[in-house]
């Protein structure tokens, strides 16, 4: 049985529909993200699933259950807000009993609760603080506490860590990784940010203007994008998109002259217009007069690290290729590039969609 | 900004001390007169050095049963109060919190009660309780302080709990509270220096009224106000029991403000939400 399940799923605000007739499936025990930019639907949904917004039409169902009617307090779930929204007037422990009253339980088991999920996430020394007295990463700490103890269903996070800074963002990303390793609780998260995504995820649900663009593992929606959409908004840097034509079994743009790869032979019609795809490591550095090289002019180079980002100018297209640091080219040079044809995706330009299959 | 020059700060003080001077002198006479011998309360220049007496106060309450016009008076200040407090609060929740497009004109219509000029209504008021039995009791008399000091709660009210930030009842919803608890417990709470607010504001407004409170009551239900009033009749005017009864309607009204204050407070809301 499914921990929750979308059929259909419609919001309307007045005559304005902003999620469109959605379908999902969350497993138990499942990590699932709901990904896109702002303004795709995913917080609306979240609160759709939370019962913060009537569901205007379709199914919703948690634990095998339709909760289109049901009260927010009845249905099993916590919820981590993006701001917190910490009692502002309780204690760190007033705010962890506030969450447990509504369950009647007895005062002997509300502290051992607030006792484990303060060990859990170290805030013990905190318990008997104001929320004003916290700080960032703390309060966040306290938000999780406080929809930890309820034991729910299913926990929702509303971007969680969006107001934290980078450091200590990827610190609380592996807490909520260890976390759902061990309560094993089915999680619905909602992020903009792909690399949070990527990183928690057992299942991406990528959105885009109110509808589904693609569900599938990490390595699913980064390998094998369903459209241009998911392609250019995983990963980074994007993915390199090229308009192309098919002509005898090559694939020709300005200044590109690419041999169709054999994934694709027998599945292109002469003539058709495509969108290559390519990620940014699917471009390499090549000996100059290789075969299908192209031969590009740098425009600038950012150096990483180990990888240096290298912006280069092919025909009228920008792209930008990821190659190893060491020996890396200057602004201005020439380099040969050639494309990995295993990597290569392909799109309808009209559509959007892949051709890859 | 850079800390006030010493010429800054001389002027300041200057200015608060006027300001004191100008606020505190007609206590201090009410406070001096209803000490003063009657004899020597006219004496020009007035006098400031005398023998202080305290004949207006046992006057006050001997000749006249101030006591119970004290009562009254605290009776329908603290009834108003509560009563418009509370379905002050609960009318500004909702006003504050359901949204639909005629809802400001709600809240206009509300306010509207308060324009209306006392004198205007002070009749069919009088016919009303007349017929409802209800004169010269303090329940008239909360009812109609109630009618003027509920549109205020709300207005105040309405204020205060739209900075309340809905993530909070939206949390508290989720973590399995329903409207009740989540009002009492989390809004309301949040929202009260905007209660002290309006308990000081209605219970002022209470205390202190004088027209509907002569209108309406007669030797039972009469109020501090009103009673001060009757020393001042058609052959004498009775300064040294006016003056005492005045400086002792001043100091409910100074308890309750000095109550309320330390709710006086901003900020609460801190640290909740980003």
């Amino acid at each position: 049985m499914s921990a929750i399940t979308l059929r259909s799923v419609v919001k309307r605000y007045g005559s304005v529909e902003v999620v469109h007739g959605i379908d999902l499936d969350v497993e138990e025990g499942e990590f699932v993200v709901l990904l896109g930019p702002s303004g795709c639907g995913k917080t609306t949904t979240l609160r759709m699933v939370a019962g913060l917004e009537d569901v205007s039409d379709g199914e919703l169902s948690i634990a095998g259950r339709r909760v289109n009617e049901v009260a927010p307090k009845d249905r099993g779930v916590a919820m981590v807000f993006q701001n917190y929204a910490l009692y502002p007037h309780m204690s760190v422990r007033q705010n962890m009993e506030f969450a447990l009253r509504p369950l009647g339980l007895d005062a002997a088991e509300v502290d051992r609760r607030i006792q484990e999920a303060a060990g859990i996430l170290g805030l013990g020394e905190l318990l008997a603080r104001k929320p004003a007295q916290l700080s960032g990463g703390q309060r966040q700490r306290v938000a999780m506490g406080r929809a930890m103890v309820r034991t729910p269903d299913v926990f929702l996070f509303d971007e969680p860590l969006s107001n934290l800074d980078a450091k200590l963002r990827t610190q609380v990303r592996l807490e909520i990784g260890k976390l759902h390793n061990r309560l094993g609780t089915t999680v619905l998260y909602v992020t903009h940010d792909q690399v949070e995504a990527m990183t928690l995820a057992d299942k991406i649900v990528v959105m885009q203007n109110g509808h589904i663009e693609q569900v599938g593992t990490p390595e699913q929606v980064y390998a094998h994008p369903n459209n241009m959409f998911v392609a250019s908004f995983i990963g980074s840097p994007s993915m390199n998109m090229i308009p192309a034509r098919h002509e005898g079994g090559r694939l020709r743009a300005e200044g590109l002259d690419l041999a169709v790869p054999s994934r694709f032979e027998g599945k292109l019609p002469e003539g058709q217009d495509v969108v290559i795809g390519i990620r940014p490591t699917g471009l390499q550095r090549a000996e100059p007069g290789a075969a299908d090289a192209v031969v590009a002019r740098v425009e600038v180079t950012e150096f990483l690290g180990n990888e240096a980002l290298l912006d280069i100018r092919v025909g009228d297209h920008e792209l930008i290729a990821e190659i190893p640091a060491a020996g890396r080219p200057a602004p201005g040079d020439e380099v040969s590039l050639t494309f990995d044809p295993s990597v290569i995706h392909l799109f309808d330009p009209q559509t959007g969609a892949t051709l890859s299959r | 900004m850079n800390k006030p020059s010493m010429q800054q700060a001389i002027l300041v003080y200057a200015l608060l001390g006027i300001a004191l001077i100008v606020f505190l002198t007609p206590i201090y006479l009410i406070a001096s007169s209803s000490v003063k011998p009657s004899p020597i309360m006219f004496q020009r220049p007035p006098a400031m050095l005398f023998e202080p007496t305290f004949e207006h106060y046992r006057d006050l309450f001997t000749m006249r049963p101030f006591g119970k016009f004290i009562m009254n008076s605290l009776m329908v200040a603290l009834g108003s109060t509560a009563f418009s407090v509370f379905f002050g609060s609960i009318a500004a929740y909702a006003i504050s919190r359901i949204k639909h497009k005629r809802m400001n004109d709600i809240a206009f219509w509300i306010l509207s009660m308060r324009m209306f000029p006392p004198i205007a209504v002070v009749v069919p008021y009088y016919i009303i309780f007349k017929t409802a039995g209800l004169l010269d009791t303090p329940l008239a008399l909360i009812i109609v302080y109630s009618t003027a000091n509920i549109p205020l709660t709300v207005w105040l009210m309405k204020g205060f709990f739209d900075e309340v930030p809905r993530a909070l009842e939206e949390a508290a919803a989720v973590d399995g509270h329903g409207l009740i608890s989540i009002f009492w417990r989390v809004t309301l709470p949040l929202a009260a220096p905007g209660l002290a607010v309006s308990a000081v504001f209605c219970f002022i407004f209470s205390w202190n009224e004088f027209l509907f409170a002569l209108m309406l009551t007669g030797s039972e239900a009469q109020t501090a106000t009103v009673a001060v009033m009757s020393f001042w009749s058609s052959d004498a005017v009775q300064w040294g029991r006016i003056m005492a009864g005045s400086f002792v309607i001043l100091i409910p009204g100074v308890v309750f403000v000095l109550t309320c204050q330390r709710w006086l407070v901003r900020g609460l809301t801190m640290g909740s939400v980003k």
